[in-house]
């Protein structure tokens, strides 16, 4: 395979000179099939999302804490579909929110800053390749990507507002106009995430490719850092479960605008046809949003501890069982669905035994700092926290996945716990770490390491005294997607602790400031980074700023592989993948 | 994980006082089927607090002891297989027993509704909830879920006697200490079957009965009942009121609904009478 990928990879970079590269203006942003320039495009409209969908969590955690109160300052710029003229959350709204909340968060941030951010920028780079395989198709699928979210925004404004049905949208709610209200806003909701999975199709494709096509030489599968790893089988995860959303949400769309009833039971449909697809898609999803967080998390440990990833196989292996298994899981969303309960029963055993590779994970991963000569960076902190969120999000799922307790605890607070854990302490976490190692790479500049940590430990702490308490609103019987917890009397005396949780988001929405503030001063004013300011061992550290395109002057040759860091014997505590160890050096194998 | 937050709570609710006496805020529990998910919630809890503790103080001692130290390079290691074999084994030991120990309790949570059971049709609409409770006969009216229809709330034969019998009630009455079979009815989108007091959760599918939810109060009380299953713009407030009550009460509410819906002045001995002779057939049934 690599001897073909060394043709290949030639002959990619003999063709690199009608790119885009050398246009000025706007379009050298707007328009360019460099694959850098497109992680960066990916990078700045998600961050763009993730202030809006982070201002409406803000504006929900509001409403939680003190119902029916005026939200201060954000409450004056929020749809008149959301707030009354007193600038406080009605209940339709706050069904808004909760669903486009959900929905932005999940496309339009975790799956473009882990994927087309991290996947664009990593995957050439990493495995000694000049750009993607599809270069136009890959500029495509950002201009999708970018169309999509258009078109989500868009159902604010049309007549009767975005939709109020969840981002799981469960029919026949969602498909039914006389339920929702919001026929038109559910129908760009679907378009929407239609438009946003040719995106992700368009990129996965070209990941796969370029993954198994354009290695350079002696870069073989089991010498791939192991984001590449993880975004590699994050893209067949891709390829298998979009579709099925797609389709499914082509179905809500003919069943709201058509006539057809898949998901009417008047209609002789069926409303959990809507929850198999959806979940078919959903679990999956589950672990699209994490593999890549733990790839990156992985090789950053590894760094920062100078030693080797512990047990790098056994990692690559539980990523590729987690991806097989996570297709046999999604029953255990639907325990109480009113799906057959013997089947509830299996899809319980299933999602017990998924949960062993994470383990493995979580041990190789404490396995990779023991020992270490661990240095205290802010992608580090990241990291590490990484590891600990990932800990309680993990144990968080034990609960649920035990079919009995479900019945307690389901749609309750305690799984708005769970996944926050998993997503924002888990991939959110990693994705910060991430932006902060690759930052010096990305744009040739040192981030500001003050205004570094000070969004760290604000994000850390504010991030568990939000959702900390939230296990216990759960278990306490709190509902999730109710607007108001005060019009239950059993939830009533849970009050105090749904304002200790708004005070955390409050925080965590302060918290964002000098992450974005570091972005943009540190862009500007920065010192130069050096080539590879962190030692680091793999392809991309080889590079100087700018990173012309086409990436490498001449392919580089792979001799070992990924994390050979503190080999004795070495007069440097690491060995880049393009430099042979010396004669008198031996490599473990791995 | 919990422990750490009840003094607060303790502290800033006097009316907390029900909640106080477990590490987690659980609500009381009124149901035997509750009985049995707390225990094990309990159960996993504490593994879970083990392998927290564990791993976490481990990882921070490891934070601490390994941080770069000048002269002291880290050990060059790519790996242990007896390692990775012994923390593959265990994790699924320990996941496979608590599927299958969580599965039984599953199964025996929802084995068939006991013969003497009081069912009762509860259907769920936006944005609230119709109970439907059997009339003199003691049997509830047949119904076809694809006759439900805003004039036909249940779905009930108008044709059949026993439909004009049925009792309807926008409270959920139940007897204390006597098993309740719920058939579970949704007449436009799905909703959801919450009560947090009863540890129980199901969701009502529109076009469809679901009919293995049943329970047993194990004291009286009066509890909310919550749709839990986002359903539209009145969602947050779908509530009903739920009174477990001794048989006694149950029945005495139970006739005096019939007697209303028959619209037939009864003799007060003859009620009396009824009345009595149910309970003696219930507390015998709960034996």
């Amino acid at each position: 395979m690599s001897a073909s990928a060394t043709t290949d990879s030639h002959a990619v970079q003999a063709t690199h000179d009608d790119h885009g590269h050398g246009k000025k203006g706007l379009m050298h942003y707007l328009w360019n099939t460099d694959h850098k320039m497109i992680a960066m495009q990916f990078l700045v409209s998600a961050v763009f999302f993730l202030l809006i969908g982070g201002a409406m969590a803000v504006a929900m955690r509001w409403q939680l804490a003190f119902p029916g109160h005026p939200i201060p300052v954000i409450g004056h710029f929020l749809p008149s579909g959301i707030v009354n003229d007193e600038g406080a959350i009605m209940p339709s709204g706050y069904n808004v929110l909760v669903t486009m909340h959900g929905t932005i968060l999940v496309f339009f941030v975790a799956m473009p800053l882990l994927i087309g951010v991290f996947g664009n920028f990593l995957i050439p780079l990493k495995i000694g390749a000049g750009d993607m395989a599809f270069p136009a198709l890959n500029e495509l699928s950002y201009w999708l990507f970018a169309l999509s979210g258009v078109v989500m925004m868009a159902s604010f404004w049309v007549p009767g507002g975005a939709p109020g049905t969840g981002w799981t949208a469960y029919a026949p709610l969602s498909s039914v106009a006389a339920y929702n209200q919001t026929p038109l806003g559910q129908t760009l909701w679907c378009t929407a995430l239609f438009i946003n999975g040719l995106s992700s199709l368009t990129g996965a494709v070209n990941y796969i490719t370029t993954v198994i096509t354009m290695r350079a030489p002696g870069m073989t599968m089991f010498r791939m850092p192991l984001p590449v790893w993880a975004i590699f089988l994050t893209a067949i995860l891709l390829i298998l479960a979009i579709p099925v959303l797609s389709a499914a949400a082509a179905l809500i769309i003919f069943d709201l605008n058509l006539g057809t009833s898949f998901y009417r039971p008047a209609g002789a449909g069926q409303p959990l046809l809507w929850q198999h697809l959806f979940w078919f898609f959903g679990h999956p999803e589950v672990y699209i949003l994490i593999l890549p967080a733990m790839g990156l998390t992985s090789e950053i440990l590894s760094v920062n501890s100078r030693k080797p990833v512990f047990g790098y196989k056994a990692m690559v292996w539980a990523m590729i069982a987690i991806g097989f298994l996570g297709f046999i899981v999604w029953g255990h969303h639907m325990y109480v669905s009113g799906m057959n309960l013997t089947l509830s029963a299996a899809f319980s055993v299933s999602t017990m035994v998924i949960a062993v590779p994470s383990a493995i994970k979580t041990f190789n991963w404490m396995g990779t700092i023991w020992r270490g000569s661990i240095h205290y960076t802010v992608p580090m902190a990241f990291s590490v926290a990484f590891v600990s969120m990932f800990v309680i999000g993990g144990l968080s799922g034990i609960f649920m996945a035990s079919t009995p307790v479900d019945l307690f605890v389901h749609h309750t607070y305690f799984i708005v716990a769970h996944f926050h854990y998993v997503l924002f302490g888990g991939s959110m976490f990693a994705i910060f770490a991430a932006v902060y190692f690759w930052f010096p790479k990305m744009t040739g500049r040192m981030f500001n390491n003050t205004l570094g940590w000070i969004h760290f430990w604000m994000t850390f702490v504010f991030f568990n005294l939000t959702f900390f308490p939230m296990h216990n609103l759960g278990l306490g019987g709190m509902m999730r997607r109710i607007a108001d917890p005060t019009v239950y009397d059993c939830l009533r005396q849970l009050q105090p602790l749904n304002v200790v949780c708004t005070i955390g988001a409050i925080g965590l929405g302060l918290a964002t400031i000098p992450f974005v503030v570091n972005l943009l001063i540190s862009l500007r004013k920065a010192p130069d980074a050096p080539a590879n300011p962190w030692n680091s061992t793999t392809l991309e550290w080889t590079l100087s700023h700018p990173i012309q395109h086409g990436n490498f002057a001449v392919t580089p040759t792979v001799y070992h592989g990924p994390y050979e860091y503190s080999v004795p014997g070495l007069a440097k505590d690491f060995l880049p993948q393009n430099e042979k160890a010396p004669a008198h050096v031996t490599l473990e194998a791995h | 994980m919990g422990m750490l937050l009840v003094p607060f709570l303790v502290a800033s609710s006097a009316t907390a006082e029900q909640r106080s006496g477990n590490v987690y805020l659980l609500p009381p529990c009124v149901t035997t089927v509750g009985e049995q998910i707390d225990s094990l919630i309990t159960m996993i809890f504490w593994l879970c607090a083990v392998i927290f503790v564990a791993t976490q103080a481990t990882y921070i001692y490891y934070l601490i002891k390994y941080r770069r130290r000048p002269g002291v390079p880290a050990h060059y290691s790519h790996g242990n297989n007896t390692l990775e074999v012994i923390w593959t084994t265990a994790p699924t030991l320990v996941f496979l027993a608590l599927a299958i120990y969580g599965n039984r309790v599953w199964e025996n949570i929802h084995r068939a509704a006991p013969e003497n059971s009081l069912v009762v049709d509860v259907s769920g609409y936006q944005f609230g909830w119709d109970m439907r409770y059997p009339g003199v006969s003691g049997k509830l009216a047949p119904m076809d879920v694809r006759k439900i229809s805003p004039e036909n709330r249940f779905g009930t034969d108008p044709g059949n006697p026993l439909t004009s019998q049925d009792v309807i009630s926008n409270e959920l009455v139940i007897p204390v200490g006597r098993p309740v079979h719920l058939l579970l009815h949704a007449r436009d989108v799905i909703h959801s079957f919450y009560v947090p007091e009863f540890r129980l959760y199901q969701d009502c599918v529109p076009g469809r009965t679901i009919g293995w939810v049943w329970f047993q109060a194990t004291r009286t009380g009066d509890f909310q009942l919550a749709c839990n299953q986002l359903c539209g713009t009145g969602h947050y407030n779908m509530k009903a009121p739920i009174r477990v009550v001794t048989e006694e009460e149950f029945q005495k509410w139970l006739v005096s609904r019939q007697q209303k819906n028959a619209g037939v002045a009864q003799p007060a001995a003859a009620i009396q009478a009824k009345a009595a002779s149910l309970t003696g057939a219930a507390a015998k049934n709960t034996l």
